[in-house]
């Protein structure tokens, strides 16, 4: 693919203008935590994969960034997600 | 640097980008800000209304611009990287040229994005907020400043960059040091890509 690292800036921009008008608007519904996690998800793979250029080395060097997006972001769900008790 | 540079896309390379030594720092970095990170969402819990209500005082705009600016800068060192891999075999001296042009361009818009995170800061601080006013601002004040200095220190690792390929310091077989800044300038977006929705949107 001729543009392949243009349409990754592309990608990557559009996910993080989509972040942007979720966080404009007002009410936040769960529905946009999630797709805001999995864009955060995708984008950060993206990254490691394409710029980063760890697509063509070993999976092992792959797997550490790949492993911590992974973990940070779900715990970041749990946390998100889990029942709390309102502070008063 | 990308996979659109690589000559032999039908087998991996043994060894990422650039030095060794600089993926011990990115791991431990990304160790470091991924316990801030279980920091910032886990004290979040405990007081949702007071995160909910500070994070209005942010402005999410400047948070995308920066977005913005962080991942088109990565996109610049990319195209430095590709200029040396793909030139410099023929023409070293017009490869180097080439990439010293990226790698300033993407200096530039580092320096656009401090300038940013100043304004910011400043507006906060004229606030008269402090580390200790809340904890969504101990973890908001920590965490961008601390990436603030990443940036600082990315800036001037380019700039040492810079001056080697100003001499065409750069070639096919000796670039290893310019690999080396590019992985840690992405560590500085990847991590920026996870701090922007985790602080400036979600709510």
């Amino acid at each position: 693919m001729k543009y392949k690292l243009e349409f990754i800036w592309l990608s990557l921009v559009t996910l993080s203008l989509f972040a942007y008008i979720m966080g404009q608007v007002e009410y936040f519904p769960k529905l946009f935590s999630i797709l805001l996690l999995l864009g955060t998800l995708v984008k950060g793979q993206l990254i490691t994969d394409y710029f980063m250029g760890l697509k063509s080395v070993r999976l092992k060097y792959r797997l550490i960034p790949t492993l911590w997006l992974g973990i940070v972001i779900s715990l970041i769900a749990v946390a998100y997600y889990l029942p709390y008790e309102a502070s008063y | 640097m990308s996979s659109a540079s690589v000559p032999n896309l039908t087998s991996k390379s043994s060894h990422p980008p650039g030095d060794f030594a600089i993926w011990i720092v990115i791991y431990v970095e990304l160790l470091t800000f991924g316990l801030l990170f279980m920091g910032y969402i886990f004290s979040r819990r405990s007081n949702v209304e007071l995160f909910n209500a500070s994070q209005l005082v942010l402005n999410q705009t400047s948070g995308f611009v920066n977005t913005f600016i962080l991942i088109t800068s990565s996109y610049f060192i990319v195209k430095a990287v590709q200029s040396i891999k793909i030139m410099a075999k023929e023409q070293q001296e017009k490869a180097n040229l080439l990439a010293s042009k990226w790698i300033l361009s993407a200096m530039f818009l580092g320096l656009i994005f401090l300038g940013i995170k100043v304004w910011e800061f400043s507006h906060i601080f004229s606030l008269g907020i402090t580390l200790s006013t809340n904890s969504f601002f101990m973890f908001y004040l920590m965490l961008t400043m601390f990436h603030f200095m990443h940036v600082m220190l990315g800036l001037i690792i380019f700039f040492n960059i810079y001056q080697k390929m100003r001499l065409h310091g750069y070639s096919l077989k000796d670039h290893s040091g310019l690999e080396t800044g590019a992985s840690y300038w992405h560590l500085v977006d990847l991590l920026w890509i996870v701090l922007f929705p985790l602080v400036y949107i979600l709510r």
